[in-house]
């Protein structure tokens, strides 16, 4: 046996960043680079450097037990069929042709596809870019002036070339609410009230994400400025295809947010979930809590290309092959079309089975192809430089906001989560620190390699810290840990 | 019979290769001899997807080998670290070859199990870039292009409808297109360090653009030469005079701007603000090792003391990882250019670190990569 190598595509968020993985005959995997890619002229983050350690293979099981796919396809159909009514969760990191499959299946079982993310608001003055495809990677490059909501060395580091070269060409580049960031002008720690002073018009740039975890609030905040002021919104996305299923998805009406997928499972009101390469115990901000919520589940039907927390909670474990083996497309943040050179089948053929099993058509690669082409747009286009441009765009104005946000009770901090993909796939990193203020050193009377020691509901932890220049008041981490309760925690704060 | 230090004109026996292989296909025919005959186990070569992208592959199918031909100067990899541990054939530029070199000094690649096919570069270009530059300084689409070359200082594209355009590098390369950086300040052009040396310059007459230019610079250039000819895979015929002295005045004048743009990139920091110069280039480094894992003459695992003196939780202003990387590479760094294609902030990796290596380098009148019989000035060479 020889080594394989496939042309592929990060699946650390949805940069959609071009890579070759190689395999050995021993199933050994490493990274190499792809310099042709236009996403990323073959430039990797730290996650996508160390993108062979994501692809744990998941296993086929029923019940705990290794089984083989046919009894597993059973095992799942009975459950499913069986069942009152089913929730399937597909957040978008595997192909469209697979995320077409489970809509297949979705069909069938008369129920829908959630992603996970809440549905965007849809109040119209001015039309300020286009979702979930934004504006092109290189159109970031010509603004005239970008208010940051993200931490992009964190959290989305392929766009950091970009807003350099923005700058280069001269525009004024303003971060707000995080981390002083080398390459803004500017950092402000100012509310949604001050918006208006970050001076932006419609040369202006908004970018900022939409993740299963956002603050619709705060999105709505952010629409509402574009919408005042007239400038783009670019939302970063966290999975490789994130785009393309809530293009997809688009077509089919509501999506429902993980937070209330997961609450409504806590209060009894779901009680079969079925879940293509979405985790929610990696995805929701406390894992043992998610954890606890699982188990209320009556079924818990997991169709996984990796091995993750999930698939060891699962009645029923469907493995396909690892993302990078996969026949089919993604499409990147920017609208882009990618397509994998890999010919794997084995997670649509499955799905097929499924789909036969419960009473519904089976159906292939090719009819799956087509079907998400022709919900993009043309499906007589060819794959590979195609950018979707079917898409509604996004509307942007007067918004409707509960503003009451969360305060901070005295001698208390809040913990904010700065999401990446190591946190998003619960990867090891040597990210286990939090951020503080030189300040809040001072005040703790911290040593030099010492230690904090966080207290939430949930608990104490202690934790190594770095110093930045952050918000007052705010302590930032790129790990995820048990103290957290959501994407941002009151927590107690004491050094040691 | 063949001799070091023969200089030849060759090509490839076979009408398929020599049409379809860069110059006549003799480096092509060389590599599939090799294989054929046993003189390797394996060979490197770059498998095609497109005309702005291939992949290097070890492979022991011939065939393989011979779909290769053709030359690529928009795939600027490094093709070193793929020799390790085997006893294989490879072409390479001189930054290849530079590469294989340090990698044996430090025990990664025996010398003795690794015969290059030398090939002259006067630099490569960026896959996502060239396209660029096709479309805003050529007007041509990116699709229609089937070859390119580099002759008189100008560069070719020819398209399906057989027309050639060409504009001259300077002016590709004042417009930010062009060679990558690295390449353009490179001051080896002809890999004299390989085992053969090969390349289009010098070759006139009849022979222009179906021939290469080949000399044979050690016993193992010998033997793949010899052995290419026995099994009727190349022919040659001794390189002349007016062959011999072009090539030196093509090597010459590449050199000369070299120099110049060495001069251009280089320009000198006041001692005072030395410090200020390297924490400010790499302020926005984001710590993704990249710069690292591509570089060829690397040759530490996953834990070495750049990772393992450096973590994401210190906050000094520049990392021990870069501080650490600056000094270990002050030895061994042959300027490739690979750090800077793949760093993911566009910091100018190559340059930074030949700035910093420059000067030690020349204090002890040391070019890394060039031959076994000088140890790294920093630490023991294993050999």
């Amino acid at each position: 046996m020889k080594e394989e190598i496939y042309q592929t595509f990060c699946p650390g968020c949805g940069v959609g960043c071009g890579l070759y993985i190689r395999e050995d005959p021993e199933g050994n995997t490493s990274v190499d680079f792809m310099k042709s890619s236009p996403a990323n002229l073959g430039k990797l983050c730290r996650f996508g450097m160390k993108v062979p350690y994501h692809y744990s293979k998941a296993r086929t099981m029923v019940t705990g037990s290794k089984a083989d796919i046919e009894d597993a396809i059973k095992a799942a159909a009975h459950r499913m069929a069986d069942a009152d009514s089913v929730t399937m969760l597909s957040v978008g990191n595997t192909t469209s042709e697979e995320h077409m499959a489970f809509c297949r299946i979705a069909e069938t079982l008369g129920t829908r596809v959630d992603t996970g993310v809440f549905p965007l608001p849809s109040q119209i003055t001015s039309k300020c870019g286009s979702y979930p495809e934004g504006i092109s990677l290189d159109e970031m490059e010509k603004a005239k002036r970008i208010a940051l909501f993200l931490d992009p060395y964190v959290q989305y580091p392929l766009i950091v070339r970009r807003l350099l070269a923005a700058k280069r060409n001269g525009a004024g580049i303003v971060a707000v609410g995080t981390k002083e960031l080398h390459l803004a002008d500017e950092t402000l720690d100012i509310g949604p009230d001050r918006y208006d002073e970050l001076g932006l018009d419609d040369k202006s740039l908004i970018v900022a994400d939409i993740h299963p975890n956002s603050d619709p609030v705060h999105v709505k905040q952010l629409l509402d400025l574009a919408g005042r002021c007239g400038a783009k919104i670019h939302f970063m996305q966290p999975f490789i295809n994130s785009t393309g299923v809530n293009l997809a998805l688009k077509a089919n009406g509501s999506m429902m947010a993980l937070a209330q997928i997961m609450e409504d499972i806590e209060a009894g009101n779901i009680r079969t979930l079925v879940t293509l390469d979405s985790d929610p115990v990696e995805l929701m901000p406390d894992a043992a809590a998610a954890v606890e919520t699982l188990k209320k589940l009556d079924n818990l039907i997991v169709i996984s290309s990796r091995a993750s927390p999930v698939t060891e909670l699962a009645d029923v474990v469907i493995a396909t092959e690892p993302v990078y083996m996969k026949a089919g497309t993604f499409m990147n943040v920017e609208g882009r079309l990618q397509e994998n050179s890999g010919s794997g089948v084995a997670g649509i053929d499955a799905m097929s089975l499924l789909n036969g099993e419960l009473g519904g058509k089976r159906f292939d690669y090719q009819q799956l192809h087509y079907i998400f082409m022709k919900s993009i747009g043309d499906p007589g286009t060819d794959v590979g430089d195609v950018t979707a441009d079917k898409a509604e765009q996004m509307e942007c104005g007067s918004v409707d906001v509960d503003n009451a946000g969360s305060s901070v009770p005295e001698g208390m901090y809040q913990l904010k989560y700065l999401y990446n993909p190591f946190m998003w796939f619960d990867q090891k990193d040597d990210n286990d620190f939090v951020l503080i203020d030189r300040k809040l050193v001072k005040k703790l009377g911290l040593k030099k390699g010492g230690m904090v020691v966080l207290g939430s509901e949930n608990g104490k932890m202690k934790m190594r810290y770095r110093v930045e220049n952050i918000p007052g008041g705010m302590i930032m981490t790129a790990k995820k840990i048990p103290v957290a309760t959501g994407p941002n925690t009151i927590i107690s704060l004491e050094g040691c | 019979m063949v001799e070091i230090g023969d200089k030849v004109l060759g090509y490839a026996t076979d009408p398929g290769i020599r049409n379809r292989g860069a110059s006549g296909g003799m480096v092509t025919a060389i590599l599939a001899a090799a294989l054929e005959r046993g003189l390797v186990d394996s060979v490197i070569v770059l498998r095609h997807i497109n005309e702005y992208e291939a992949v290097p592959v070890i492979t022991d199918d011939v065939d393989e080998v011979l779909a290769s031909a053709g030359s690529m100067h928009t795939v600027p990899v490094n093709l070193a670290k793929y020799a390790a541990g085997r006893k294989v054939a490879m072409p390479g530029k001189p930054c290849d070859v530079r590469a294989v070199f340090e990698q044996a000094k430090r025990n990664e690649i025996d010398i003795d199990n690794t015969f290059i096919i030398g090939l002259n570069c006067g630099g490569t270009m960026h896959p996502v870039l060239t396209r660029e530059m096709l479309v805003r300084m050529y007007e041509i689409d990116p699709e229609d292009v089937v070859g390119e070359k580099i002759d008189k200082g100008k560069l070719f594209f020819r398209t399906k409808d057989g027309e050639e355009k060409a504009i001259p590098i300077d002016d590709l390369e004042d417009a930010g297109y062009g060679r990558r950086e690295s390449c353009r300040y490179c001051d080896v052009k002809i890999p004299v360090n390989a085992d053969l040396a090969c390349g289009n310059w010098g070759v006139i007459g009849e022979l222009a653009g179906n021939a290469t230019f080949c000399e044979v610079m050690n016993g193992k250039g010998v033997r793949l030469l010899e052995n290419a000819i026995e099994s009727g895979y190349v022919q040659i015929e001794p390189a002349g005079e007016q062959s011999i002295a072009i090539r030196e005045k093509v090597n010459s004048a590449m050199l000369s701007l070299g120099e110049k743009w060495s001069a251009r990139v280089f320009t000198e920091i006041p001692e005072e603000q030395r410090i200020n110069y390297y924490m400010e280039q790499f302020a926005d480094c984001i710590d993704c090792g990249a710069c690292k894992e591509a570089c060829p003459v690397c040759t530490c695992d996953e834990d070495s003391k750049c990772t393992m003196y450096h973590s994401l939780a210190d906050d000094y202003k520049m990392s021990m990882y870069h501080m650490v990387r600056l000094l270990h590479l002050s030895d061994s760094c042959i300027g490739c250019g690979q750090c800077s294609d793949v760093c993911p902030v566009d910091i100018p990796v190559t340059s930074i670190f030949r700035r910093f290596a420059d000067p030690a380098q020349k204090k002890h009148n040391y070019k890394a990569g060039m031959t076994l019989e000088r140890p790294p000035f920093l630490e023991v060479m294993l050999k």
